[in-house]
This record gives structure tokens, C-alpha cells and sequence, in this order.
């Protein structure tokens, strides 16, 4: 595998958005969430796609994802298949979403390095094995990055936020998040999911955390209180929202 | 769950053949209509587990468009309104059976089509 290519947010956000485009010509246009990932990566990618336990297969512990890029095969754990564990459902799209991101951002690296050592039989070692703790590898946080982007496009959550709350108008989460932190007694660097995001995260079917992180990364959650000349204190939708979690 | 791999490959095809013009016809998405679970048919397409019970063989076919008794025969599985549809006529039905065994395909579907047109007039 040749060295990760840095890529800039711009580019990850594109390439995914590029991806939803041509999706849409094929199967039509994708206006509402959720995103379709599993269409994605197995009707429009063409990849072949299948549950398994794959710490066993693998023979690595936190296995969620695998990649096989030159069999053009996915695998996902089996303990995040959505129809044997709905409360999963969030996960399970991340996680293919995630691999998608592999798929559209990585191959070209491994397909030019043709040669995998076998590990097990006559099945190939997987091209890229995705560890729920291996978030730190650059490309492990570019697929990550491009899931965000695929799962929760900028204009999509932008619509749902307008719809849903008449404006573009940030909300302020400080005071929300406080209160949480307080009652379950997280540390200070704990960011409690606010409400507004488990709203939002039902309709865009991702987990609640995935949704704070890009309604943060958008501007339309704010966890300080901006200085009171940035925007006008009267339109904040924290009005809107009510404290719906208190 | 010996498997059977020849089942499993043909609805693979079969739903791989749909996916490429309806997008419903994903893996997770199947397995719904059908009324399993993704893994199970995951692993029912890659033949590793036997093949579902003849109810939901049924159903996949009609979400298919294929013949249910060509993929129940594929599981080595039996309609089970077969069963009830015998019990129905307990000694004519059988005796019937036992006298058609050992005819050709083409004989027995030109014995169904005059039984179909008998039934018509």
C-alpha cells in the first residue's frame, strides 16, 4: 500500500457528494434522508456484500468492517447486522459508509499492489481492516470523514434544520450539555448528545453522536456561547428547540 | 447448517440481477421482505447455511418473479400447501402420484395440460 494522500475536508466532502450524484443518475436523485449507503455500495458500487464474525475470520479482536478491494468484497461484523440489532442501526450504516470511503478514496493504492499474503485458506488477507479503535490512522480518518459527509450532506441537514426549525440560525448547546454532564456526571471533555441531534439522527438514521459531531462541523449546534455581537442573541433557536431534554 | 451452495447461488443472482434496476433488492433490504435476518442470508447465499424454511423460499420467489417450485426443489424443500391440498383427497391424490411416477417431465406436463383444459370445460 503506497503512503495515505493527504486529503483536505473539500476534497473528502466532494468525492462523497460526487458519489451521491452518480448514485442519483442511476437509481434517482436522493433528496431526502436517509442515505441509501447499502443501495450505494452494493447496487452502484457493485460490491458484493456479506455479514460475518470477522474477529473470528480475521483473527483480530474490534473488528467492525473489512475490505477486500481486489475481490471487491465488504464485510461487516455480524453483531451490527440492524435486523437482528435494531439499536445497532447507527453503526451499521457508519460502518459501510465508512468502508464506501475506503472503497472511493483507497483503492487505487491497493489495486497498483496487487500482491496480499494469504492469512487464512485460499481467501486473501482483507486489503483494509477497520478496528473500532483504529480511528487515528490518517486513513482510517478519512473514511470516517467521507461517512460523515455521505450519511449527512451539507445541503440535506441543511434542509432538515431549516424545516425544522423555520431558519439557519445556530442553536446554542452549552447550557443543554452542562445540565447532562451534571446528571450523569461525565468529565469535562464529554460532549453529551443533545436533543436537537437525537431529533435529527432519527431522520438522517445515523447514530446521535455521528449527527452532534456534523451539526457541530456545520455551525448549527454551538457548544460556547458566541459573543454577543457575532449574531443576533433574538434568533437563536434555543427558543425553538425548548429544552426539549429537560 | 450444512449449507447448500448451489441455493444460495442462484438467489444471489437472482437479487444481484434486480439490485442492478431497483435498489431495494440490497442484502439487508431482502432479507426484511423476506422476513430473516441479513446474516442468515448472508450466509444462506454463500452456502453456508441451509436454506430457509418453504415459506419464506415462497416469498423470496415471488420478490424474485421466479417459479417458488424451482426454488423449493433448489432446497430440496416441498410446497407445504402440497401437503394440505393431499389431505384434501387422502386416496385419490396419492394413488395419482404413485400411478404418474417414473413419467418423463414432458409427459406429466402434457398430462397437466389436459387436466387443466378438462378442469376449463
Amino acid at each position: 500500500m503506497a503512503k495515505v494522500k493527504f486529503l483536505k475536508h473539500d476534497e473528502i466532502e466532494n468525492a462523497a457528494l460526487c458519489l451521491l450524484a452518480e448514485y442519483g443518475r442511476k437509481y434517482g436523485e436522493v433528496i431526502e434522508p436517509p442515505v441509501p449507503v447499502d443501495a450505494i455500495l452494493e447496487g452502484h458500487l457493485g460490491l458484493a456484500f456479506d455479514f460475518d464474525n470477522l474477529p473470528k475470520l480475521i483473527g483480530v479482536p474490534d473488528v467492525l468492517g473489512a475490505t477486500w478491494i481486489q475481490d471487491k468484497v465488504v464485510l461487516v461484523d455480524q453483531s451490527l447486522d440492524p435486523t437482528d440489532n435494531p439499536r445497532k442501526e447507527g453503526r451499521y450504516r457508519f460502518t459501510l459508509a465508512h468502508e464506501i470511503g475506503h472503497w472511493e478514496l483507497h483503492r487505487h493504492g491497493f489495486l497498483a499492489n496487487a500482491c496480499h499474503p494469504s492469512l487464512f485458506g485460499d481467501k486473501p488477507a482483507p486489503s483494509i481492516v477497520c478496528r473500532s479503535g483504529s480511528r487515528k490512522d490518517p486513513m482510517e480518518w478519512q473514511a470516517d470523514t467521507f461517512s460523515g459527509y455521505l450519511l449527512m450532506p451539507k445541503d440535506m441537514v441543511l434542509a432538515a434544520w431549516q424545516r425544522r426549525f423555520g431558519s439557519p440560525t445556530p442553536y446554542i448547546a452549552k447550557d443543554e450539555m452542562a445540565d447532562l454532564s451534571a446528571k450523569w456526571g461525565l468529565a469535562d471533555d464529554e460532549r453529551p448528545t443533545v436533543e436537537v441531534a437525537k431529533e435529527m439522527a432519527r431522520a438522517f438514521n445515523v447514530s446521535g453522536q455521528a449527527m452532534q459531531i456534523r451539526l457541530i462541523g456545520l455551525g448549527l449546534i454551538r457548544t460556547e456561547q458566541p459573543p454577543p455581537d457575532l449574531f443576533d442573541a433574538t434568533s437563536s433557536v434555543s427558543s425553538a428547540i425548548g429544552r426539549e431534554g429537560e | 447448517m450444512a449449507g447448500n451452495p448451489l441455493f444460495g447461488k442462484k438467489i444471489r443472482e437472482l437479487r444481484e440481477a434486480k439490485l442492478r434496476e431497483d435498489a431495494t433488492f440490497t442484502l439487508r433490504q431482502f432479507a426484511e421482505k423476506v422476513g430473516i435476518s441479513a446474516t442468515f442470508l448472508s450466509k444462506v447465499e454463500r452456502g453456508e447455511f441451509d436454506p430457509p424454511k418453504a415459506e419464506n423460499i415462497i416469498k423470496m420467489a415471488e420478490l424474485l418473479g421466479v417459479d417458488a417450485d424451482e426454488l423449493l426443489s433448489l432446497a430440496n424443500k416441498v410446497d407445504p400447501e402440497l401437503e394440505k391440498i393431499i389431505k384434501e383427497q387422502p386416496t385419490a391424490l396419492p394413488d395419482l402420484l404413485r400411478t404418474v411416477r417414473g413419467m418423463s417431465a414432458e409427459e406429466l406436463r402434457k398430462l397437466t395440460e389436459r387436466a387443466r383444459k378438462e378442469q376449463k370445460d
